[in-house]
């Protein structure tokens, strides 16, 4: 197994204040890591500050650059004038490529094939449903093959039956070798896949 | 008829149409980042600094190529860094900067006696136009059009959403300074045909209407680009027929599009 997040004594703050304190965690390739919590506890910020969105105050950062981030809410872009398959594409930029090859077309044809919405590829994100959406974003972090990839609350709102698809391909997804990990309120969750740790924070530290 | 084709034998024309047709182009493209981006003010802003440049170069004898280049470049970078930094003040600075700069600019030809450039400069004259403005204008916009196909998925990812480009790795920063600068050398290329108060017209009301009309990204910046080019073929032309104003009567044919666009749309709701 390689580690592919090492987090050594995080610390986030927000001017004076604490977001995150002391936060160690270690995630190994195939594994399911399980981050639950209260509202406002850090779990968002911990989330953007290993997406590199957030600077961390102090402690380090260890981590591999293929690496994938769903937040929990896209919706002030849902009026860009995009077609799915263009925002999918998207997934697979990366700093020093400026242009999209052949096979990046084709990863984004197979994620979209995996997540079931080829249908959707010349939909604008505006027509799409909030369920149709958690598939578009997911489709687009799994065709940067990501060797991490971070989902924020994945399942919120979704029905029983998108809920037990989306677990279906996160395990396709570990099996793989892809490390994964899951900000979730849902205990339900536990049981659509097993965790190799779960995490509970609680005024920005892990308890 | 034979007076209308009779129109093409005059340089001048051919000198509006050549640089006209790729300035409308570059223009209409770099529109749909700035309206998507919610930078429609930019390039306004950068127009009325355009024209104390201008005013200023007339003033000391200088070229007005040479100093109000690098000013307006100079002028976008301040006003990006600004809107960056302090997020709400970024219409404000612009609105600053811009009637700030236009006071300068009037002030300075009130008093250097240059008040008859100043209406040309302001609303635009093909027939102002040298061979020099040509050839800077075409050189311009081909850089802007080089420069968008470069960056175009970049440029997509940025305007889409800048935070998740952030998580991809991309220097964000970097490519707010290549639309700023982009939007500088239209802005540059596009005053002496359009004039300092209306170029950044033609950078938003065919971007605005295509949106309207299009279905997609790549879509829109090739609807954009064909409802700008036609609009500036057909508001150059008529306004060599009728003899009026070419920057305004462009800048009316735009919105007149973008109104029976509007209207259509409503008809098909």
């Amino acid at each position: 197994m390689t580690e592919r997040l090492i987090l050594k004594n995080l610390c986030v703050k927000y001017g004076n204040l604490k977001i995150l304190e002391d936060v160690n965690l270690t995630v190994n390739s195939g594994e399911v890591v399980f981050i639950t919590g209260q509202n406002g506890t850090g779990k968002t910020t911990l989330m953007k500050t290993i997406a590199g969105l957030i600077n961390r105050s102090s402690g380090d950062i260890f981590c591999t650059p293929k690496i994938s981030y769903v937040p929990q809410n896209e919706d002030s872009n849902l009026d860009f004038p995009a077609k799915v398959k263009e925002i999918i594409l998207t997934g697979t930029q990366r700093p020093r490529k400026l242009f999209y090859t052949r096979s990046d077309k084709k990863a984004a044809m197979k994620s979209m094939q995996t997540l079931r919405i080829s249908n959707l590829a010349n939909r604008e994100l505006k027509t799409l449903s909030g369920g149709q959406l958690k598939r578009v974003f997911l489709a687009r972090a799994l065709c940067g093959d990501p060797e991490l990839l971070l989902l924020d609350e994945p399942c919120a709102g979704l029905d029983a039956e998108s809920h037990e698809f989306l677990y279906e391909v996160l395990r396709k997804i570990r099996d793989t070798g892809t490390a994964i990990i899951i900000v979730t309120h849902a205990e339900s969750d536990l049981d659509e896949i097993k965790p190799a740790k779960v995490i509970n924070i609680s005024h920005g530290r892990i308890s | 008829m034979a007076e209308f084709l009779e129109l093409f034998t005059y340089p001048f024309v051919i000198r509006a149409i050549l640089a006209g047709c790729l300035l409308s182009i570059c223009a209409a493209v770099l529109g749909v980042i700035l309206v998507l981006k919610h930078y429609s003010l930019i390039g306004h802003g950068l127009s009325e600094i355009g024209f104390a440049a201008l005013s200023i170069s007339a003033a000391f004898g200088l070229s007005p190529v040479i100093i109000s280049t690098p000013a307006i470049i100079l002028a976008s970078f301040v006003i990006l860094f600004v809107s960056q930094k302090y997020k709400v003040a970024g219409d404000t600075a612009i609105a600053i900067a811009s009637s700030s700069a236009l006071a300068l600019g009037v002030l300075v030809t009130s008093m250097t006696g240059t008040n008859s450039n100043a209406y040309t400069w302001l609303f635009g004259s093909v027939l102002a136009l040298n061979d020099l403005d040509v050839i800077l204008a075409v050189i311009l916009s081909l850089t802007v059009i080089i420069t968008f196909t470069i960056f175009y998925n970049r440029l997509f990812l940025i305007s889409y959403n800048e935070e998740y480009a952030k998580s991809l790795g991309i220097k964000t920063g970097i490519y707010h300074f290549v639309i700023s600068i982009m939007t500088a050398l239209v802005v540059v290329s596009g005053m002496r045909i359009m004039g300092t108060l209306l170029i950044s017209s033609i950078i938003i009301l065919p971007a605005v209407s295509a949106r309207n009309i299009s279905h997609g990204f790549f879509k829109l910046v090739i609807n954009s680009a064909i409802i700008s080019f036609a609009c500036f073929v057909t508001g150059l032309l008529s306004s060599f027929v009728f003899n009026i104003s070419t920057g305004a009567c462009i800048v009316l044919i735009n919105a007149l599009v973008l109104m029976i666009i509007k209207l259509l749309k409503l008809r098909g709701n």
